[in-house]
This record gives structure tokens, C-alpha cells and sequence, in this order.
């Protein structure tokens, strides 16, 4: 109540500010007037009485601004009334408030951008309710500590046995669905999940419900839940679809449920095989008990929500017990392997989690440089507005009222940066958010929301306070009687040490950055030199969706692997018969395309092993004509031909890692292996090694197999077509000629492969670039700053060059003793740079590939390249310094 | 003039608060019996205190216009006794029952400053 009556008032008296003023005029009249009266009545003649009552009560112009400036209003007026003055002074040199606005806006821009990005995929919590409860069990490899997706018995044993947590839910990424209906047969990816997976998340359906407990049974999981996407793209949106019967995989399937638009399976990239956007999902229907062969396949990544109150290292403490029980029941299957429970949030970004940061601390270090600049033009107009404010001392105005004036000004240039770079990065996120790594965790979380705001503002006032206040600090001592003897010439001490101390750390940061962005781009240039192991050019890739009457409805078990390839050898026929092309051949997992399979095995006449240790190897089943169609080159030995077929003899080809692991010096030609089917097989060849995983990863040992002499066709084939002409016009004759084999075969990933070369090393490429950007950014920044407190020294010297040349120095001598200057300056600040450099490059060690965080090569050429410009940048003012006329430069001020 | 005079109401660093809840007091006081104007007050305060203390003219409307803010007294413009017009000053509900908590209190801490005082 007494607030609002202060406020009302307030109000009042500020908008009525003439009547409010006029009143308080009249009052104090009253007041004076009276008291004169007074004292007249007693006697006192009328100038004594005017005389003592001044005396008495002091000015009456004081009395009454104590009286204005008593109430919250009168802050509100001066603070208005320091707006105009600050908008006035800005307005009268446009120049400055324009380079300083921009400077701004660049900083404040390029912050909020990247703090977006930040925010986003790190700092937001995850999108679902008590994100902090949300774990990941993960199977440990106790020999290697590797961790990996999970088995399926194991999961149904860690849920029986652990009591940690609230829910826990399996979901299995690989089951596929083709949609037949009206037109093309449509390839959807699915996910069989637990029917609590859901629930454990937090999620509610946005049409109809979730899985009920009894349809995750075998039998009873004909039931379907769509993505909203699916909903919408497929099926129109129409709101009855809930109970519609779809015909998938040939098979009746009921929708019972629509997920929310806002759903997300938050996960890393390669979880999931690189496929965590789901068309749809059915329920997991894991028997129960499940069957022992269910221990030694590990396809399912596991979600559970810890009890409330419980810790994650608690819930570790749990499934260590479950992992011992495990270790004695299973020898096996589990005699190596430990469970690993990760918080949810830490699994998902933690491969990016350095480079968003190292990105975050580089665009600070750009603000930071942009506020030494903005700080630096503050500081020269300070040099000239130095009798102003002497002016201002001398009439008694308090250092808290000059500041707040200061303040303000710097708060004004601040808000239009701010404003302007707000707004230039709100309309480049939906750009940046394009040039991201494809395979960025949570990038659809990406937004500018509050938190943004709020950071965006809190950078903003922190950048006001710190160049608003710098040039005040260093002016604290101001000394009215001297300023405004001096006529406001020449320069206060410790102005130029200040000076230099700006100039000396805008070349230290620009340096770490121009380093840190050397060390990027040449990590990257080395990654770029990786050779694959295959050809990039010239290759297009497609992927088809075989239907369950190839696949016999099983993803895991026997397939009719009989029926596969002879559909695939009719195939690459009539492929071959296209113009422009080369040769076609089929692999199950493409290079670089995120999908992997690997199997243990045995080598003929090795000692047996003891139970769960094995030998695994990558597993990969293509068809003849592969090695030479992608380009990879036989060492020893043979390629498939077209006659490895199911009846011929059972063969394999390995790669020279496998060679190297398994056989040393020893050539493996003629050799024989086994996988669990107990089947003997002969290795024919060597091929050269490829970067499976990605550009960065070393090559790991690989079997060969030919497609119509293994039975696993988990995977979808994969065509491969080595073209004459550019690949892509090549995309519709084959989707031509697969429909005229199988009208029921889905054909979709249509890449080449260097679109898919491309797409693999789209992070280290985002990070790259735009730490170069940043860096170059920061050159031009700091030779900008040099460049203005170059010339301003120089100008200041003007006179003292021109007595040094009266008496007989050289113009040489003035521009070596210019640049000597600026050198010095240069040195010290690459110095404290290098110093720097080093502690950014052991924090980005671990992204860098293939040269040490100290190559020399880098921090040499960075140094270089940074002391060129800038003495460049000093080169211009010295020489305006070194051309001055002698009898001008005297005359001068 | 007594040597000793004091001015309520100047911004003393030291014991600013203390000094400006007396002022405040010590108008409420003066407003009790009648409503007055500005100057009347100053005057009030001077005579009741025998001079000690003395009554700065922007010190005495910071302190009404504070109160007034504050609901405790409210305003009005009238013609003075020497036809002047002047805004006198006169106690709302809410400010005597200030005035008696603050008196009660008052007087309790100076019986209990004393008592310290006299016990040493």
C-alpha cells in the first residue's frame, strides 16, 4: 500500500513535473517569506531579516533541488535527463558511435549465435521431466573398459535384479517396416521399445495411448505408435487414425497412439546406428524368460530412471552386484563385462561438449577484444573531454553523478550493439543451424529463448560496465585546477600505459585464437588427407529395403539368403546395362555410413580359447565385383568372384589389419576360420583397409564374406555403382530398374560417395570453420585497435617530431623509432599469446587429429602472420608521423 | 543565537536514520493539535524546543513530502493568516496512530539510554 502510494506520487510529480516543481517553488516562498516577516515584525530592518534568513536557511536554490531530488522520481529524471546528453554527444561524432555500435554488435552477435548453439545441445536440461534422474546402462568390456549397447537377456536381468531405479526400458533400433499402400512401397525406420519406454521419459501421447504391459509380449505386439512427422507426412494428420489397421512388412499392424510434435529421442550420434529419428514404434516383446541365444547378441541401448533420492554412483554401486551375479550364472556370454550406468545428459553431447566450448571461449575472447577497442575510442574521447569534465568537478558535481553520466553513455552505445546483434543473430541461427554438423546431438533443441535473452543481456551489461568504466578509472585522479590549466592538451600519465596494456593484450588474444584456429584447420587439412582406403569419386550408393518375404520376416535369424542374392545378381544385370556405368556391386555396411556389425571367431589350429574371451572381428557381407567397384585394392590372393555363390565352397577375404593382427608375418591366403555357426571357411585374399568409423579412426580388422554364403541379413543391402559421368544422373534409371526387378523393394540414402565423405567429417568441419572465422575476426580486430592507438600516439607527438626533425633527424630514424615502438608492443603482447596458446592447445588436444597441440609449424606461422599485420597496421600512423612537415608540426595545437 | 543549537534534519553522515525519524516525529508531534503550514512547523519545533533545535527549510519538506507519501499526513492549499496562500499540513488516521507508537517507543529508549547512563 505504501509502496503504491510512494510510486503513485512519484508518477505524479513526474508527469506533472512543471505543476509538481512550481508547488514546491511556492511552498518554499511561503516558507522565506514568512520568516523575513517575521523577523521585520520584530524589529529587524528588511534587508538584516532578508540577510539572516539566507543565513539562516542557506540558498533557496539549494533548499529546492534538496527538496527535488528527495523523492525515486528525481532518479528517473536525471537518469532521462543523461539518455538525451548521451544520445546528443553520440549524435555529434557519428563516426565514433558507429565503428563502436558495430564493433559491438559484432561481439554481442557472434556470442549470442554461439551461445544459442551452446545452450541448446549443452546447457538446457533435456526435454522430458526430471531430466537429472534420466541414466543410460551401458555394457563395459572389462578388458578394454569399451562400452556398448546391450543384451537382451542382460537387460531383462538387470531389471530383475537392481533396485535402483524407478523404470527401466530397452528399446532396439534395427527393426524396419516397409508400408505398402497406395503408390511406392515406403521404407519407414522403427524402434521396438519396452512398452514403459515412454512413461520413463515423460512422454504423453498426443493422440490416443501408449503400449499397455501385455502387448510387450510376443504374440500380442502387433501395435504401432507414430512420430508426429509420420503422422503428419504419411497420413495426412487425420485425427482417426488411432485404431486404423496399416499393412507393414505384409503384416497387420494397429495404430494405437501419436507421439507429441515435441518429442525427441535425445542420444549421440552413434547410438542407434546413426538413425535416431524414428518413423515409428512398437513394443520390444522380449520373452520371459528370454531364450540363451538372446545373451550373446547385443542390439538394445538401455533407459532407466533412477528412484528418487538415489544417486547415479549409488545405482552403480546396485549393478556392480548385478554385473558379479551375472559373471558367475553366464561365464559364457558375461565373464568380461561390467554395466556402466551415464547420466543422460553427459552421454549425449560428450563428443562435442570440448569443441562447443573451446567455440564459446574463442567468440568471448572476440567480445573481449571488441570491448579493448570500444574501451580504447572511449579513452581518446575521454583525452578531449577531459576540460569538460573538469568543468563538471569544478562546479561540484559528485564522482558517483560522473560515473553514472559515463555509465550511461557506454550503456547507450551498448544497448544499440546489443539490440543490433541480437537481432542480426536471430536471423542467423536458422543459417547456422543449416551449415551444423548433420550429426549434432539435440540440434532441433537449438532456439533463441530466454536463456538466451537473459545471456545476451547479462553480456551486455557486463561489456557496458567494463570499456564504460575503463577510461574512467584510469582518469580518477582528475585534478580540476590542472585539466583546465592545461587547456585539456596533452595526455594524463598512465593514459598510454593503459593504452599499451590494451594493445598488448588484443594481440595476446588474437594470437590464441589465430593459433587455436591454425591448430583446427591443420588438424583438419590432415584429416582431409586421410586416405579413405576406397574411391570417393564417381561412386553413387543407394540403399534398399528388402520385404519379409527375402528377410523371412526375421531380422537376427536365418534369412532366405538364397532368394537375396539372386534377386541381388538380377539387379546388378540389368544396373550393369544402364549407360554410364562402370560396374555395381553390393555391400551390407557402406564405409563411413555409421552402421557396423562384428562377430567372434576362430582361427583353425589356434589353441581354444577359455570361455568369454573371444576373438571379434568386423563382419562385412558384399557381393562379387565389390573391391573393384569402390576401389579397394586386393593385396594378396583374389577378390569374390561371381562364382563364390551358395553352393560353391565357403570363402572369405580379410583386410591387411586382420592380416597384421592375426597372422604377423604369416600369410593368411589358404588359411581357414570360423564363426558360431561352426562352418569352416577359406581365406582367399588380402584387401587394403578402410576407415570404417569415420576419417580419424584407425582401421580395425575386417572378414569379407560373400553375400550368398552367410545366412545374416540384419542389414539392408546397399547398392554401389562406380559411374563414367556424374553419379547423380544416375538416380533415376536405377530407381527404374529396381522397381522393374521388385516393385516392392523401397529404395532411399541415394548419396555419392563423397556427399557421404562429406557428411562424415561435418563436425571437425563446423568447428573449423568457424574458429577461423573467429580468428580472422580477431586479426582485423586487433589490427584495427593498433592502428587507432598508433596513429593517436603519433598525433600526440606531432610537435616532438617535428623539433626531432628541426634538429636533424632523418625521416627514417622517426619511422624506425615509430615502429620500434609499436614492435615492443607487438612482441610483449605475442609473448603473453604463446603463453596462452598453449593452455588452449592441451584443452583441445583431444580433438585435434594426426599433428600435437604444440606443432611448431602453427605457432610459428600464427606469430607471423599475426606480427606482419600488425605491423602493418602500425606502419601507416608511423609514417604520417615520419612525413610531417617540421614548421607545421611546430605550429601544431 | 544559542551555540548549541542543533539542525534536525541536516544529512548527517553519521546519524543520518536516527535524525530523520525524530524530524518525522517531531512533525507529527506539531501536527497533533492542528494543521499547519510549512512554516509554522519550523517555527513550532523552534519554540518547543527552546531554540535547541532549528528547523532547515529543505530538510522540512524532504521529511513532509516523505510523509505524505507515506499516508501518514496529507496537504491542502489555503489562504494563510496574512491572506498568503500556503499548503498547510494536517495528521491522516494512519499518521497519530504512528505518532503514539513512535512516541511509546521514544520514550522507552530514552528511559533506557538513561538508565544506562546513570548506571555507570
Amino acid at each position: 500500500m505504501r509502496l503504491f502510494r510512494t510510486i503513485a506520487a512519484g508518477l505524479r510529480s513526474l508527469l506533472q513535473r512543471k505543476k509538481a516543481e512550481q508547488e514546491i517553488d511556492e511552498e518554499l516562498s511561503a516558507f522565506l517569506d514568512m520568516a523575513v516577516e517575521e523577523k521585520i515584525k520584530r524589529g529587524v530592518n528588511r534587508d538584516e531579516a532578508l540577510r539572516a534568513v539566507r543565513l539562516e536557511q542557506g540558498s533557496r536554490e539549494v533548499s529546492k533541488e534538496i527538496v527535488r531530488s528527495a523523492g525515486w522520481e528525481s532518479f528517473v529524471e536525471t537518469l532521462w535527463q543523461d539518455l538525451r546528453f548521451a544520445t546528443r554527444t553520440l549524435r555529434r561524432s557519428p563516426g565514433f558511435t558507429v565503428v563502436a555500435v558495430l564493433t559491438l554488435a559484432l561481439g554481442i552477435g557472434a556470442n549470442t549465435a554461439i551461445f544459442t548453439v551452446v545452450n541448446g545441445v549443452i546447457l538446457k536440461p533435456l526435454p522430458y521431466p526430471q531430466p537429472d534422474r534420466l541414466v543410460i546402462l551401458l555394457e563395459k568390456q572389462l578388458s578394454d573398459g569399451t562400452l556398448g549397447t546391450v543384451a537382451p537377456a542382460n537387460f531383462f536381468d538387470w531389471r530383475e535384479q537392481s533396485h535402483s531405479f524407478d523404470k527401466m526400458a530397452a528399446i532396439d533400433p534395427s527393426p524396419d517396416f516397409i508400408l505398402n499402400g497406395s503408390g511406392d512401397p515406403q521404407r519407414l525406420t522403427g524402434a521396438a521399445v519396452s512398452s514403459d519406454f515412454f512413461s520413463l521419459l515423460g512422454t504423453h501421447m498426443a493422440l490416443g495411448r501408449d503400449f499397455l504391459s501385455e502387448e510387450d509380449r510376443p504374440g500380442y505386439n502387433r501395435v504401432i505408435i507414430l512420430s508426429y512427422s509420420t503422422w503428419l507426412h504419411y497420413f495426412g494428420g487425420r485425427s482417426d487414425i488411432v485404431g486404423k489397421l496399416l499393412t507393414l512388412n505384409n503384416s497387420g499392424y494397429s495404430v494405437i497412439g501419436v507421439l507429441p510434435r515435441d518429442f525427441s529421442l535425445v542420444s549421440k550420434a552413434s547410438d542407434f546406428q546413426s538413425r535416431n529419428k524414428f518413423d515409428l514404434w512398437t513394443p520390444l516383446a522380449l520373452g520371459s524368460p528370454p531364450e540363451p541365444w538372446q545373451r550373446g547378441t547385443h542390439p538394445l541401448s538401455v533407459f532407466a530412471r533412477l528412484k528418487s533420492g538415489i544417486t547415479s554412483q549409488q545405482a552403480q554401486t546396485d549393478l556392480n552386484q548385478v554385473a558379479a551375479n551375472l559373471q558367475r550364472l553366464y561365464p559364457a556370454d558375461d565373464k568380461e563385462r561390467g554395466i556402466t550406468v551415464v547420466p543422460l545428459s553427459e552421454h549425449a553431447v560428450a563428443n562435442v561438449r570440448i569443441a562447443l566450448f573451446t567455440l564459446l571461449a574463442a567468440v568471448g575472447m572476440v567480445l573481449l577484444m571488441a570491448c579493448a577497442n570500444v574501451a580504447n575510442l572511449l579513452l581518446t574521447r575521454a583525452v578531449t573531454r577531459q576540460m569538460e569534465i573538469a568543468l563538471r568537478v569544478a562546479l561540484g558535481a559528485t564522482r558517483r553523478r560522473l560515473v553514472q553520466q559515463l555509465l550511461t553513455e557506454s550503456m547507450v552505445l551498448v544497448m544499440l550493439g546489443g539490440l543490433l546483434g541480437l537481432s542480426s543473430a536471430c536471423l542467423a541461427v536458422p543459417a547456422v543451424l543449416h551449415y551444423l554438423p548433420a550429426d549434432l546431438p539435440r540440434a532441433s533443441e537449438i532456439a533463441v529463448d530466454g536463456r538466451v535473452l537473459a545471456f545476451t543481456s547479462l553480456i551486455s551489461l557486463f561489456t557496458g560496465i567494463l570499456f564504460g568504466l575503463l577510461p574512467f578509472l584510469h582518469s580518477k585522479q582528475v585534478n580540476a585546477n590542472e585539466s583546465i590549466k592545461q587547456n585539456g592538451r596533452g595526455m594524463a600519465t598512465g593514459q598510454s600505459r593503459l593504452r599499451s596494456a590494451l594493445i598488448i593484450g588484443q594481440v595476446a588474444v588474437a594470437l590464441v585464437l589465430l593459433v587455436g584456429a591454425g591448430l583446427m584447420t591443420k588438424s583438419f587439412w590432415m584429416l582431409l588427407q586421410v586416405s579413405p582406403g576406397f574411391r570417393t569419386e564417381h561412386i553413387l550408393t543407394a540403399r534398399l529395403s528388402l520385404p519379409p518375404q527375402y528377410t523371412n520376416g526375421n531380422a537376427f535369424g536365418i534369412g532366405q539368403h538364397r532368394k537375396i542374392s539372386a534377386f541381388q545378381r538380377e539387379l546388378i544385370g540389368r544396373v550393369r546395362n544402364i549407360p554410364g556405368v562402370q560396374s555395381a556391386a553390393f555391400t551390407a555396411y557402406l564405409p563411413l555410413g555409421g552402421t557396423d556389425s562384428s562377430w567372434a571367431f576362430d582361427i583353425e589350429g589356434r589353441p581354444e580359447k577359455p570361455p568369454g574371451v573371444y576373438d571379434i572381428t568386423n563382419y562385412r557381407p558384399v557381393s562379387a565385383g565389390y573391391f573393384e567397384t569402390v576401389g579397394i585394392p586386393v593385396r594378396r590372393g583374389r577378390g569374390f568372384d561371381p562364382t563364390d555363390n551358395e553352393d560353391s565352397p565357403l570363402v572369405v577375404v580379410v583386410n591387411e589389419s586382420m592380416a597384421r593382427t592375426y597372422w604377423k608375418q604369416q600369410n593368411p591366403v589358404g588359411q581357414r576360420v570360423r564363426f558360431s555357426d561352426q562352418k569352416w571357411r577359406t581365406v582367399v585374399g588380402v584387401v587394403g583397409d578402410v576407415r570404417h568409423e569415420g576419417l580419424s579412426t584407425k582401421p580395425e580388422p575386417e572378414m569379407y564374406i560373400p553375400y550368398g554364403q552367410i545366412a545374416n541379413v540384419e542389414s539392408h543391402p546397399t547398392i554401389v555403382l562406380r559411374s563414367l559421368i556424374e553419379p547423380t544422373s544416375l538416380t533415376s534409371a536405377l530407381r527404374k530398374t529396381v522397381s522393374e526387378v521388385d516393385p516392392g523393394v523401397p529404395l532411399d540414402q541415394i548419396e555419392t560417395m563423397k556427399q557421404i565423405v562429406f557428411v562424415s567429417v561435418g563436425e571437425p568441419r563446423f568447428r573449423t570453420a568457424v574458429l577461423l572465422m573467429f580468428a580472422i575476426l580477431a586479426l582485423f580486430v586487433a589490427s584495427i585497435g593498433l592502428y587507432g592507438v598508433m596513429s593517436y600516439l603519433t598525433s600526440q607527438r606531432t610537435r616532438e617530431f617535428g623539433i626531432r626533425m628541426a634538429v636533424g633527424a632523418s625521416r627514417g630514424g622517426l619511422l624506425r623509432l615509430v615502429l620500434g615502438q609499436a614492435a615492443k608492443l607487438i612482441t610483449i603482447g605475442i609473448c603473453l599469446g604463446l603463453a596462452g596458446a598453449m593452455v588452449l592447445a592441451r584443452s583441445i588436444a583431444s580433438i585435434l587429429y594426426g599433428i600435437t597441440p604444440f606443432d611448431a609449424a602453427v605457432f610459428a606461422s600464427a606469430s607471423l602472420v599475426l606480427a606482419v599485420v600488425a605491423l602493418l597496421a602500425s606502419y601507416i600512423p608511423a609514417r604520417r608521423a615520419a612525413s610531417v612537415d617540421p614548421i607545421v608540426a611546430l605550429r601544431y595545437e | 543565537m544559542p551555540l548549541d543549537c542543533r539542525e534536525v534534519g541536516s544529512v548527517s553522515e553519521k546519524t543520518g536514520e536516527l535524525v530523520q525519524g525524530t524530524l518525522d516525529m517531531l512533525i507529527l508531534k506539531t501536527l497533533a493539535l492542528e494543521s499547519m503550514h510549512g512554516y509554522g512547523i519550523a517555527v513550532r519545533i523552534e519554540q518547543m524546543s527552546k531554540g535547541v533545535f532549528k528547523v532547515n527549510a529543505g530538510s522540512l519538506f524532504v521529511g513532509l513530502q516523505r510523509l505524505q507519501r507515506a499516508g501518514l499526513i496529507r496537504s491542502e492549499w489555503k489562504e494563510s493568516e496574512n491572506n498568503r496562500r500556503a499548503k498547510y499540513y494536517s495528521l491522516t488516521a494512519l499518521g497519530r496512530k504512528r505518532l503514539d507508537s513512535e512516541a511509546r517507543d521514544w520514550g522507552r529508549q530514552v528511559a533506557a539510554i538513561a538508565r544506562i547512563l546513570e548506571a555507570s
